[in-house]
């Protein structure tokens, strides 16, 4: 007994990664473990219900959990744990949703009681039609989603074996002229298509469009492709024209300014969230053609009503893209039943070793309030405390000194509020992107960027997500909304493209000293210490005397 | 009653006894403890004594089925009944090897344990345990045997019996007592019987089938169908009480081939094995659980250390405690009972025992800490074995429907030891590594004790006799403990309750011949605790720990510390280390490993216990085997330095002045030593003494301070009168006692005149004591005789008299009593007491002496 994995009682996995097994042990437990935390030495994972069953969804029993538990593990694994891992997946398949040639979608079970358990569920009830015979009972078809979601709650997953519908066909190839998909967005590609609907994670920059181009050229049909906003609509046009056989002709734009419905159609979360007269007047374009597939980018900002909506498209495959599946509403799990289980996860860390993803430092730079701006900050307004400490003075200073540093790199200065993003663009002299710029402004300042014109440029929030600028090496980060942990991500996220001389990219986010800022940096941090991005934290007098 | 030819059988149970040897003897004693307390004098008393009832329910309680399924076929047997007959009984006509191999051992269980005597040609059953055995009508007998047709016509008229003599065929007689023997004769013929039988209707022979196995009552109606009346008619059927007929025992025996159950069951259930696990495997498995009772337990005390839970007025937990334990231990309700009641039964927590009582670690916790791990467990096993304290009740009601709650009373289960170690010694029978199929177990547990239980606890199923319940509840405990692992025995477990290695299936003893004469002993492993003397317990622990030190892991001087502020301990660390980390990081996941989470709450902690941030540096680098990440560090210096930044602390009073200089020369004054004054800073001095004396102090010292409010403002020291609050003025205390009225006085002078009439009323001497002469002089109590006593007073009454008398009442005291008698009955007399001014009785003995009252008396 000295395996790299350490079975803890309350259900997660300790790996250590330094073990020489550790890499045998990860595939043998990827399948039914989530990998929740990946610091430097061990790696936790965490045994979930829902990952159990995911399991038995894709083919794997209890035995093997069991035993791939027991083979690595160091220490005798707790007899209580196998039992509840046992008992857990023998709960899968006890009830499935199918299609019945005369009743449509129905419900079967091959455990009687079971079925009458969850049928006298208040929240099942409504779901389902008329009981057909003692085991099965009809099932509204627009239930599909909902009534799959209330099992899992009622811990009685169902096995969906009603299938998709293929949707309208239409050809879709990769050009894999002088590129290819990478492996592990290959196996990405495949995990996803052999589960039929589920969410890919990857990191930033780790080239999530080309699994959701290869995903298309899978399915061949026609495909709506929800994203965050405007540009990144534009970019995942741009990359789709140049990955597949896709024309420009056959995307469509569905967005504020544009409503196109192409055989595929690219549309905001804005547009299909706007609300006319206590109605979503865009929510029909899910209707408006027979979809085969819908690809949402950024799944962990899915919007409530879209949400409710993609509960309704239980047939129709669906696609989460996302790099960090947390959102501080604590939502993940409907995510995971609406769009489906998680088919791919890859540490940050192993796409790094690979070199896909450009390597990080990440440093954290503290600054000392001044004691006027320390006494301004004590008697502040609870609301105004955090605005008071992230938009000190000294911030822009060290900011300037950053810049100084790193001058001739291509630098993205990154915050939260406009005065303070105006007042540093004035003192860099450089072009502001914020929420009120044109799109148009907006790409040709990116564009200029990119081409190396411009060489810094100050954003605000809306350049958070979705903005490919491979270039960038440098992230300033002075403020940012609050504690997010996933915003932090997808800051880092903007400079981990690949360089293409192999640059180490630089993240600094800069904090105020023994405040708000402070306690939220550490929050933010959370994230990627757990996906084992290591902070330095430097003094900002240091940084400022050494330049 | 037997009167025989052949001497040398006993002739009673005492007779048996008394050539049975000591070792058999004391067999029979060890069985039957109850039998020596206390010792009886001889054998004939032993053998009263093992023929009471209560004694003999004991006994039949401790049968294992077998055994009591032949105490019952003997129960329905003649009296007595040769070997044969009960081999009949038990084996049927076709025989039944595994029976015939059985028979033997039960027998001489059963004489071992008095419950049988007589040699083989005539075993008789003890009468007691007969009378509670053999069937009637209130006590059905598991055999499902009804009377013997001598039994069930005993109220039947001759004609009657005659009629059914000529029905079966028999040659009619007079003497009822001959017929009624002739019938039973017939009816235990096999040949006879199944010829009469054949000739009865389809429908007849299916009333008897369907009473066969019993119950053996059935209903008829006043004019019965022809098929039961052609039952009746040939005496297959007996009434027994109108409406009610009965199938006689020798009928039912002869459909039933002569068997007295319909499933004997001779060998006792196997135990299955449900699985098989490699020993390595149960043994590391079972060691990682010990080690996590270890750690469950101190958790639990030190989740405790600070104030543990309140005691409930009753005793024990309340619910809302327990439900908090477990949350903290992040188990189950019941699980945490289990915990919380292992730490009392092994004394490591017990109420402290004061007035606001609360649970709280004993001194003995603090010794069992220091022992290696090994031994701490087998202490814990060890309680966990022994004790009679059943966790598994907890949450349950009591007869009385009142909670039972951890800690509690009423949770004390005296078969629980016993059952523990039984479950124990089962699982020891079963090859290495093989874990029983728990249902198993119960099915064997049953026919070891097949009275025990459901007659013990009342009004439960079968299935949920406090039996099988001891032994589900010691399944799951063996597990959590660590005495099994996935099931089952692991190596210290099996040393633990003194079990060699491991066994050969539950060999059992060669049976005894059916020839074998009387008495036979150890035929069978005894069922109580193998160890039972306090040095075996002893022995069986210290192996027990001694075969699981081994298994632990050592434990790690070293923690991995991570960027994420995480340390991971990849295994028990040594109790140093733990303890400090344990103070300087929560704990996030338990098991094999630790997980630890800095958070500046938790290095807050550590620096409040007295660390400092170079220590809390050094000791993390020394511990860890990776470089200490920077974030760390730096969460440890962030915390350090805003530490005790603000300092809270008391003083009495303060003085302040603008003027540095002034109170430079306060402290150097030496007149300010006993104000207890230090500086805050450069314009604050505290004082320890109270504004007032710190004013009176500065005064005297020559400066002119002024008294400042909580709020700031100068306080004028007006030369306002002082003030108390509010007081009540004092009550006067008198001189001497109060003038009394005139009720008291009047009461006063009428015991006053009464006492004196009782002293000095002049009497008529007593005619007994005319020796002494003279009448009693005064003062003196009167003396007589109780005999003169009663006359005079009788004749009191009859005159109406007063009476003078010495009186001594119930805490000694004497008195004199001048009394008007109005009656004498039962030892009292009732009568107008003049010096009392009303009507009394008093008991004739304490009536020292009475003198008639001079005849100038009022």
């Amino acid at each position: 007994m000295n395996g790299p994995l350490i079975v803890q009682s309350d259900k997660t996995l300790l790996l250590e990664v330094d073990h020489e097994q550790a890499g045998d042990c990860r595939r043998a437990i990827a399948p039914f473990a989530e990998l929740e935390r990946a610091p430097e030495h061990i790696h936790t994972y965490r045994v979930t219900p829902l990952g159990l069953w995911n399991a038995r969804a894709a083919g794997h029993d209890a035995e093997q959990v069991v035993d791939a538990l027991v083979e690595y593990s160091r220490y005798p694994v707790p007899h209580a744990l196998l039992v509840d891992i046992a008992e857990t997946m023998d709960r899968y398949g006890r009830l499935t949703l199918s299609k019945h040639p005369a009743h449509g979608l129905v419900l079967t079970t091959t455990d009687r009681p079971v079925l009458e358990e969850v049928l006298k569920s208040k929240r099942i009830a409504p779901l389902v039609g008329a009981r057909i015979d003692p085991d099965t009972v009809a099932v509204h078809p627009s239930e599909r989603g909902q009534i799959k979601q209330t099992l899992l709650k009622l811990g009685w997953p169902a096995e969906d074996l009603a299938g998709y519908v293929d949707g309208e066909a239409h050809p879709i190839e990769l050009a894999e002229d002088g590129w290819a998909l990478r492996p592990y967005q290959k196996q990405a590609v495949e995990n996803f298509w052999h589960g039929g609907s589920g969410v890919v994670v990857l990191p930033c920059g780790a080239g999530k469009t080309l699994v959701g181009a290869g995903s298309m050229a899978q399915a061949k049909s026609t495909t709506l492709i929800l994203v965050t906003n405007t540009v990144s609509a534009r970019q995942w046009k741009h990359e789709l024209v140049k990955r597949t056989s896709l024309t420009e002709d056959e995307i469509g734009e569905y967005s504020g300014t544009k409503k196109e419905i192409r055989p595929v159609t690219i549309a905001t979360y804005q547009v299909l969230t706007t609300r006319r007269k206590g109605v979503y007047p865009h929510l029909e374009l899910f209707d408006s053609r027979d979809w085969g597939l819908i690809v949402y980018d950024e799944v962990h900002l899915l919007p409530a009503p879209v949400f409710k909506f993609t509960a309704d498209l239980q047939a129709r495959r669906r696609l989460g893209l996302t790099a960090t599946l947390v959102r501080e509403d604590g939502r993940e799990s409907d995510v995971f039943s609406l769009i489906g289980p998680k088919r791919f996860d890859a540490p940050w860390k192993e796409i790094e070793a690979q070199g896909y993803i450009a390597p990080a430092d990440c440093v954290e730079v503290r600054v000392n309030l001044t004691d006027s701006e320390r006494l301004a900050y004590a008697t502040a307004e609870a609301e105004e405390k955090y605005r008071f400490c992230a938009t000190t003075d000294t911030k822009r200073k060290v900011t300037e000194a950053i810049v100084r540093r790193f001058a001739g790199q291509q630098i993205l200065v990154i915050g939260q509020y406009i005065d303070q993003l105006d007042e540093l663009g004035e003192h860099l002299g450089a072009p502001v992107i914020k929420g009120d710029t044109s799109n148009a402004q907006r790409e040709k300042l990116f564009e200029s960027f990119r081409q190396g014109e411009i060489s810094v440029l100050v954003v605000s929030k809306v350049a958070n997500f979705s903005i490919d600028l491979p270039e960038a090496t440098v992230a300033i980060q002075v403020s940012g909304t609050f504690g997010s942990r996933q915003e932090e991500a997808q800051r880092l996220g903007r400079v981990l493209r690949p360089k293409a001389d192999g640059h180490q990219a630089h993240f600094y986010s800069v904090v105020a000293r023994d405040t708000l800022d402070q306690d939220f940096a550490a929050h933010r941090q959370r994230f990627l210490a757990e996906q084992g991005y290591a902070y330095r934290i430097v003094d900002a007098d240091e940084l400022l005397t050494e330049s | 009653m037997s009167t025989e030819e052949k001497s040398a059988a006993p002739r009673s149970l005492a007779e048996a006894l008394r050539v049975r040897d000591d070792v058999s003897l004391a067999a029979l004693l060890r069985s039957r403890p109850d039998l020596v307390t206390p010792v009886p004098t001889d054998l004939t008393q032993l053998a009263t004594r093992a023929g009471t009832r209560a004694s003999v329910v004991r006994a039949l309680e401790r049968l294992d089925r077998f055994a009591l399924q032949t105490a019952q076929a003997l129960a329905v047997a003649a009296d007595p009944a040769p070997y044969e007959e009960l081999l009949g009984l038990m084996a049927g006509d076709e025989g039944d090897p595994a029976v015939t191999a059985a028979l033997p051992r039960a027998v001489a269980l059963l004489r071992e344990q008095a419950l049988v005597w007589g040699a083989d040609d005539r075993l008789r059953l003890v009468r007691t345990a007969r009378e509670l055995l053999a069937p009637s009508p209130q006590h059905p007998s598991p055999t499902g045997l009804g009377p013997t047709v001598r039994e069930a016509t005993a109220g039947m008229s001759p004609g009657r019996i005659q009629e059914i003599l000529a029905a079966v065929g028999l040659a009619s007689t007079h003497d009822s007592v001959s017929a009624v023997s002739a019938l039973g004769e017939l009816f235990a013929d096999r040949t006879r019987t199944a010829a009469l039988l054949a000739a009865l209707p389809g429908e007849s022979r299916e009333v008897l089938d369907r009473l066969v196995w019993g119950p053996p009552y059935g209903q008829v109606t006043h004019d019965p169908a022809p098929h039961l009346r052609a039952l009746l008619d040939r005496g297959l059927l007996l009434p027994t009480a109108p409406g009610t007929v009965v199938l006689p025992r020798e009928v039912a025996l002869h459909l039933r081939a002569g068997r007295a159950h319909r499933t004997p069951e001779p060998v006792p259930p196997p135990v299955e094995a449900a699985a098989t696990h490699r020993p390595q495997v149960v043994d590391a498995t079972a060691a990682g659980q010990a080690l996590a009772a270890l750690a469950t337990v101190e958790e639990l005390l030190k989740e405790w250390d600070e104030g543990g839970p309140a005691v409930l007025r009753a005793g024990g937990l309340s619910v809302r405690d327990l439900k908090r334990t477990a949350v903290a231990l992040d188990v189950p309700e019941p699980v945490a009972a289990f915990w919380v009641e292992l730490a009392y039964a092994a004394g490591l927590v017990a109420s402290d025992g004061e007035a606001d009582e609360r649970y709280a670690a004993t001194p003995a916790y603090d010794e069992w800490r220091e022992l290696p791990p090994a031994e701490r467990w087998a202490r814990l096993a060890e309680s966990w074995l022994t004790a009679t304290r059943t966790s598994g009740l907890v949450g349950g009601r009591d007869a009385k429907d009142r909670t039972l709650s951890a800690l509690g009373p009423n949770l004390d289960r005296s078969a629980a030891p016993e059952v523990r170690h039984r479950v124990l010694a089962l699982l020891a029978g079963l090859p290495e590594g093989a874990a029983p199929d728990a249902e198993s177990v119960l099915a064997r547990l049953r026919w070891e004790r097949p009275l025990r239980g459901p007659q013990r606890e009342q009004g439960e199923q079968r299935e949920d006799d406090l039996r099988s319940r001891l032994a589900r509840w010691t399944l799951t405990e063996a597990e959590l403990l660590g005495v099994t692992g996935r099931g089952a025995l692991a190596a210290p477990g099996r040393a633990l309750i003194g079990a060699p290695e491991p066994a050969h299936p539950a060999a059992q003893p060669e049976p005894v011949g059916p020839g074998d004469k009387l008495p036979v002993h150890h035929h069978r492993a005894p069922l109580a605790p193998a160890p039972v003397t306090p040095a075996e317990r002893g022995a069986a622990t210290a192996a027990a720990a001694r075969l699981l030190a081994p298994l632990f892991p050592e434990p790690l001087d070293h923690v991995l510390l991570q960027a994420d502020l995480t340390a991971v301990a990849p295994g028990p660390l040594e109790r140093e280390l733990a303890d400090v980390l344990g103070v300087l990081a929560d704990v996030e996941s338990k098991g094999g490993a630790t997980v630890y989470r800095f958070t500046p709450g938790s290095v807050r902690r550590a620096l409040d216990a007295g660390r400092t941030a170079a220590d809390l540096h050094a000791f993390l680098s020394r511990h860890s085997r990776t470089p200490v990440p920077q974030p760390l560090t730096y969460l440890i210096d962030d915390v350090a330095r805003r530490h005790g930044r603000l300092r809270v602390g008391a003083a009495s009073a303060y003085v302040r002045c603008d003027d540095d200089a002034t109170l430079d020369e306060i402290l150097a004054d030496k007149r300010a030593t006993g104000l207890g004054l230090r500086r805050l800073a450069p314009t604050v001095l505290a004082a320890q003494t109270d504004p007032a004396a710190l004013l009176d102090g500065l005064r005297a010292m020559g400066f002119a301070p002024a008294a400042e409010s909580a709020a700031g403002d100068v306080l004028i020291a007006r030369a306002d009168a002082r003030r108390t609050p509010p007081r009540a003025a004092p009550e006067p205390v008198p001189d001497g006692p109060p003038v009394p009225d005139d009720t008291l006085l009047t009461a006063a002078i009428r015991a006053i005149r009464a006492g004196d009439l009782a002293s000095t009323a002049p009497r008529k001497p007593g005619h007994a004591d005319g020796a002494d002469g003279g009448p009693a002089v005064g003062g003196e109590l009167p003396r007589t005789s109780a005999a003169e006593t009663l006359a005079t007073v009788q004749a009191a009454v009859l005159t109406g008299e007063a009476l003078w008398i010495g009186y001594v009442n119930a805490e000694g005291a004497a008195s004199q009593r001048v009394i008007a008698p109005i009656r004498v009955e039962g030892g009292f007399v009732t009568a107008y007491d003049h010096t009392a001014d009303e009507v009394r009785t008093y008991p004739l003995h304490r009536i020292t002496g009475v003198a008639e009252l001079a005849d100038d008396a009022p």
